[in-house]
């Protein structure tokens, strides 16, 4: 039973591995370690882990999300521009909206793709065009804020790593969880495995999509608030997108999921954006030039789905 | 047999018309518009403009005909114009000759993790475009530095009309579409390309060496994307590093409008010249509007999804 447990959970133990590894081998080079630079930690993995939970639930379900980092900045850009200088109350309120919001855009992707049956790819590079101008009509400018209590309390302040850890855990648990022991999770993974072999089986497969893209959106949603409570601003560039959109998909792949669908959950996304934050930290901690670290993001998500496609074809083989 | 072929036929021209109503609905309605549009030169000028989106379609049709896509097809454009403006103070040839092996390489690198590695292709191509955004960010200021104008002699080539409205870019497009056309047409390779995007596994039971096609396909893309940038560069005057940014999702569009399925093996090279018509009439449709650039790229990405949308509903029916 507990080899069972162990067999099912490797890919897990491997990813803790070397995230281990790799935060020893960077927290060997500060000069202290303690709560501060936890949550320094904790806020650079944040939005990316997020995002690949969100991109991980789409994938299992078979399909992709080219819009997940649009999504997010245009929640960004939302929160930031009509959030600044407002109480908290209506904060909150704002936040409640626009995760609402994100959830709808989310919803709104995956019924055009189950109505239009274009392919996913096209459909969501469509929608990432419509979503950036929407973020750069709101916010032409980098700018806006947040209000600061609320800011606080999600992303943490000097050495309170708490906020950001519940930031990161809470999704996990309040929608991940249940999702994944409903129907629709059955569903999900269903529908990411074969199709036809589901909707010949009774799932409703337009349905369970469309819940799925509002799940990714939601996501999205929380990356996008969580974005803001950091830096307190919004940026409406397609370059952040797109970076966070292929982090999204490497963060996803590295934590296990199969870009063919139908394999993976949302753990190991959340824990591979701790490989995906180490890695470029630690390379330019050695002297490496700031600029390089586009060329150390693409590099590292061709690698990364290329080793977790090989170890799945080797595993499949065995 | 012949009632195979007759119905394929059918349905083409069913399709190719709706291509074509579209097309001049649009072409109506921005003369309407804007009444310069019905002048001679100005449409010299429109066609001189679908160049480059005819180029970088032609590539991304063979590609997604053996069931791949080419997103780093901005920044392989983007790298040719930028070779071709650095080296060409040394001499054309050189210069040309630089880029050309610039596309080769990084068409094949492409192709080759494609297809002998197994790489996802929407991951492979959207991690090299991240590469080298950042190769070149690095670039520029220091083992690229030097002039960013474009000899005069592309300049003339993507810009200088022979007798209104035909241009040399038109001549040059019309050249190399039909040699496009012949190759997926009438020769051995364009046989292997579809037969590898409809089932690889079948080809490469029949013996076909798959990987080398998608190599090949690749390094096309690459090589068709490499002149386009060329076009663009000269026809912009200068290189920057957007140069190429804003046709990435056009040259994905224009090929699934004209009915290329994103899955491949069915299509061809004719639509995605209706494509990129119909989307540099709408281009010209929206540069006439008095709106901001979110705007355009809001109802850029809305009317691309909408005409998808369309396109794979009619032919459906038919």
């Amino acid at each position: 039973m507990n080899m069972m447990l162990v067999k099912r959970q490797s890919w897990n133990i491997g990813i803790v591995l070397i995230a281990t590894i790799l935060g020893a081998w960077q927290i060997s080079r500060l000069p202290v370690f303690g709560s501060y630079e936890a949550r320094t930690f904790l806020l650079g993995i944040l939005p990316i882990a997020l995002l690949s939970m969100g991109q991980a639930i789409i994938i299992i379900g078979g399909g992709i999300n080219l819009a997940i980092g649009a999504e997010s900045v245009l929640i960004n850009c939302l929160a930031a521009r009509f959030m600044v200088g407002k109480s908290f109350i209506a904060c909150v309120l704002l936040t409640l909206l626009f995760l609402l919001v994100s959830i709808l855009v989310g919803a709104l992707t995956g019924l055009i793709i189950s109505k239009s049956k274009i392919a996913d790819i096209i459909v969501t590079l469509a929608t990432s065009f419509i979503l950036i101008g929407l973020a750069m009509y709101i916010q032409p400018s980098p700018g806006g804020g947040m209000n600061l209590t609320l800011a606080q309390m999600i992303s943490g302040k000097g050495s309170a790593f708490l906020p950001p850890l519940i930031t990161l855990i809470l999704p996990l648990v309040v929608i991940w969880l249940p999702l994944y022991r409903s129907r629709t999770g059955i569903a999900m993974f269903a529908i990411g495995s074969n199709k036809d072999s589901a909707f010949l089986s009774g799932v409703n497969v337009d349905f369970t999509r469309i819940k799925l893209y509002a799940v990714g959106g939601l996501f999205a949603g929380i990356s996008g608030i969580a974005l803001t409570a950091i830096t307190l601003s919004g940026s409406p560039f397609a370059s952040i997108s797109n970076t966070a959109t292929l982090n999204s998909v490497a963060g996803a792949v590295l934590g296990g999921v199969a870009l063919s669908g139908g394999v993976g959950g949302l753990t190991g996304p959340a824990l591979a954006a701790l490989i995906l934050y180490f890695i470029p930290t630690i390379l330019l901690n050695y002297g490496i030039d700031p600029a390089y670290s586009q060329i150390i993001t693409g590099a590292l998500t061709i690698l990364v789905v290329l080793a977790g496609g090989l170890i799945r074809n080797r595993g499949k083989k065995n | 047999m012949g009632k195979i072929k007759s119905l394929f036929s059918g349905r083409l021209t069913a399709s190719m018309l709706s291509l074509w109503s579209i097309l001049i609905v649009l072409f109506i309605i921005t003369g309407l518009v804007d009444h310069y549009f019905f002048t001679i030169p100005s449409i010299g000028v429109t066609f001189q403009l679908a160049v480059p989106l005819g180029l970088l379609a032609a590539g991304q049709t063979i590609c997604m005909l053996t069931g791949g896509i080419d997103l780093s097809i901005a920044m392989i454009a983007t790298g040719a114009a930028f070779i071709v403006s650095i080296k060409s103070p040394s001499g054309l040839g050189m210069a040309i000759f630089y880029a050309t092996l610039y596309c080769i390489l990084i068409g094949a690198i492409n192709g080759l993790a494609v297809g002998l590695l197994g790489m996802n292709p929407l991951i492979m191509t959207l991690g090299m475009n991240a590469v080298l955004i950042g190769v070149f960010t690095v670039g520029i200021t220091t083992f690229l530095k030097g002039s960013s104008t474009m000899p005069d002699i592309i300049i003339k080539l993507s810009t200088a009309s022979i007798i209104d409205p035909i241009s040399w870019p038109l001549v040059l497009w019309i050249l190399i579409g039909g040699f496009v056309l012949y190759l997926l047409k009438q020769t051995g390779l364009g046989r292997l390309i579809y037969a590898v995007g409809d089932n690889a596994k079948a080809a490469r039971l029949a013996g076909i060496r798959v990987w080398k096609v998608q190599l090949t396909a690749y390094i096309l893309c690459a090589l068709l994307g490499g002149l386009a940038g060329l076009m663009i560069g000269g026809q912009s005057g200068a290189v920057a590093m957007s140069l190429a940014d804003s046709l990435v999702l056009p040259s994905v569009a224009a090929v699934v409008i004209g009915g290329t399925s994103i899955m491949g093996g069915m299509g061809g090279y004719t639509g995605s010249i209706m494509g990129t018509l119909i989307l540099t009439v709408l281009s010209y449709l929206l540069a006439t509007l008095n709106s901001s650039e979110a705007v355009k790229q809001m109802i850029y990405g809305a009317i691309v999804l909408a005409l998808a949308w369309t396109y794979s509903k009619l032919t459906e029916k038919s």
